[in-house]
């Protein structure tokens, strides 16, 4: 991958060093370690609960680990507080795109810029729309310029999401965190909207790491794969090199607990217990052999 | 139960009361149109409509600084938010749990019977009503579009304007509607203190035991109310859709 790039942690995306999170007793990830290089794109990938979003939430400082450091850019994330260097660092976008809904796509993408405006600023833009260019020229890269005085609660869901990604690219921040991005749209809409994100990550050459729901888009686009289980690291590889033994481990089913009986009444061949074939998991249909 | 509390039989009863509420009843078929009563009659509902408007100002002027202070949205220390909705709270309270015709009295002694008694007797209480009803509409707002304001790097009073506000709004303006019609109707009963408009033509009215006069005001103060409800409905409707 970078193999070139030297290992001094300013020239690391993300690095986690023996970050772990814990509610009470509930431990929500195990200490762990990784570094992710800059430009690379990571997605995460493992069951509901397994931890993934709460990884992501670490990294992004919106939550406090309960153990270890996370550097971003060489800059310890516990020395920040939530504000405009923040926001020049990392960004995140969500599954629920998180737009203000009665306000236009335009003033929802300049929102990205509003750790950086002034307060009177910040005021005459609900009026008249500040740093105009960079807003529509955000739109325009996600296709969305005709859009831009759509109310945002009148777009479609992709489109909602584009406005999101939008608002990322005027936020510009060094690291993008995208929390299953694309699980609540259609399968068509799904690959598109993951591809533009991926494409903006490269030629921005930011560094992007996203939780995937789908196995099958994240083998697709993304560069190394990282599966996590009841919080801990089950494997850390590029994609390639991921096989469908690791992904049949990572969601088998414990005993078919509640809560996790993701399509467990279809295991049809008796399998083995608690070991769901992943043929059976509805995502993985579209990856079938046509007859 | 409170039913028993209230002493039915006791206390001045009108003998001829049954004839009258039927002679006014009846009354509603025939309301007076004669040109000086509808003369009267428009130019009253005029001063009431311009009371009930005047006051709601005063009482946005009051209620929206004090409901933004109420709702502890402007900070993130959890002790000053508390001190925040706390003393607010308290002060809105003391402002709406006295009456409106309470304050008007009180204002007629000290101004006279002049038009700012009627502003600040309508805008004080309603004042405080607003307050209450807009910091809960401002803390009731979903949390999620707010974390992405703040991860782009908003401070809380950017994420009120770009955020929290536009999302309130609707609801805040909706509310802010009906307590026009709350003052047109507050309005009218202002004038029972002197403050002219509708409600002296009412009381004028009903002393001359002139019920068809009396309907001709009422019909008045109905269609003041129904317009209030159609222009809602519409800058509701413009707004969310």
């Amino acid at each position: 991958m970078t193999a070139a790039l030297s290992k001094n942690s300013a020239s690391i995306a993300v690095q986690l060093s023996g970050v772990g999170k814990h509610y009470g007793d509930l431990e929500a990830v195990a200490p762990l370690s990784l570094d992710i290089e800059p430009g690379e794109t990571v997605a995460f990938l493992g069951p509901s609960g397994s931890g993934k979003t709460t990884l992501l939430l670490l990294t992004s400082g919106q939550l406090q680990p309960t153990a270890g450091r996370i550097h971003l850019n060489g800059l310890d994330l516990a020395d920040l507080r939530p504000g405009p260097q923040l926001a020049r660092l990392v960004g995140m976008i969500h599954q629920q795109f998180d737009l203000v809904p009665h306000l236009s796509a335009l003033h929802n993408v300049l929102a990205g810029r509003l750790g950086q405006w002034g307060f009177s600023k910040a005021l005459l833009s609900l009026m008249w729309p500040q740093d105009r260019d960079a807003g529509m020229g955000a739109l325009a890269r996600v296709g969305l310029q005709d859009r831009a005085h759509l109310r945002a609660s009148h777009l479609s869901g992709g489109e909602q999401q584009r406005v999101a990604i939008a608002r990322l690219l005027v936020q510009n921040p060094a690291v993008i965190l995208a929390d299953e991005p694309v699980a609540s749209l259609d399968p068509a809409r799904a690959g598109e909207t993951l591809r533009l994100l991926i494409d903006i990550a490269r030629e921005s050459k930011k560094t992007l790491v996203a939780s995937m729901h789908s196995v099958e888009l994240a083998r697709l686009h993304f560069v190394r794969l990282i599966g996590v289980r009841n919080g801990v690291v089950q494997f850390d590889l590029p994609s390639a090199q991921v096989t469908e033994e690791m992904l049949n481990d990572l969601y088998r089913l414990e005993g078919l607990r509640e809560g996790e009986a993701v399509g467990g009444a279809s295991a049809p061949d008796g399998n083995s217990a608690g070991r769901l074939p992943l043929e059976s998991v509805p995502y993985r249909m579209e990856q079938r052999p046509l007859p | 139960m409170s039913l028993f509390r209230i002493e039915w039989s006791s206390g001045l009863f009108h003998s001829g009361g049954f004839r009258a509420i039927g002679e006014f009843a009846v009354a509603v078929f025939r309301p007076n149109l004669s040109t000086d009563v509808l003369d009267a009659a428009l130019r009253a509902s005029w001063t009431t409509v311009a009371y009930a408007f005047t006051g709601l100002s005063a009482a946005l002027a009051i209620g929206f600084p004090l409901g933004v202070l109420g709702s502890g949205v402007l900070t993130r220390s959890p002790g000053l938010r508390r001190a925040s909705i706390a003393g607010t709270r308290f002060s809105l309270a003391s402002l709406r749990s006295i009456h409106e015709l309470v304050w008007a009295w009180l204002f007629v002694v000290a101004f006279g019977l002049s038009p700012i008694a009627a502003v600040l007797a309508l805008g004080i209480p309603y004042g405080g009503i607003l307050g209450r009803i807009f910091s809960e509409l401002l803390q009731d707002v979903p949390e999620a579009p707010l974390r992405a304001l703040r991860a782009a790097g908003a401070s809380e009073w950017r994420v009120f304007w770009h955020g929290r506000l536009p999302m309130a709004l609707p609801d805040m303006l909706s509310y802010t509607f009906y307590r026009l019609e709350c003052g047109v109707r507050s309005a009218t009963i202002m004038s029972f203190v002197g403050l002219g408009g509708l409600g002296l033509q009412i009381q004028l009215a009903l002393d001359d035991l002139a019920y068809e006069r009396v309907w001709t005001s009422l019909f008045f103060l109905i269609g003041l109310v129904v317009v209030v409800d159609l222009w809602s409905t519409m800058v509701r409707r413009r707004l969310t859709t």
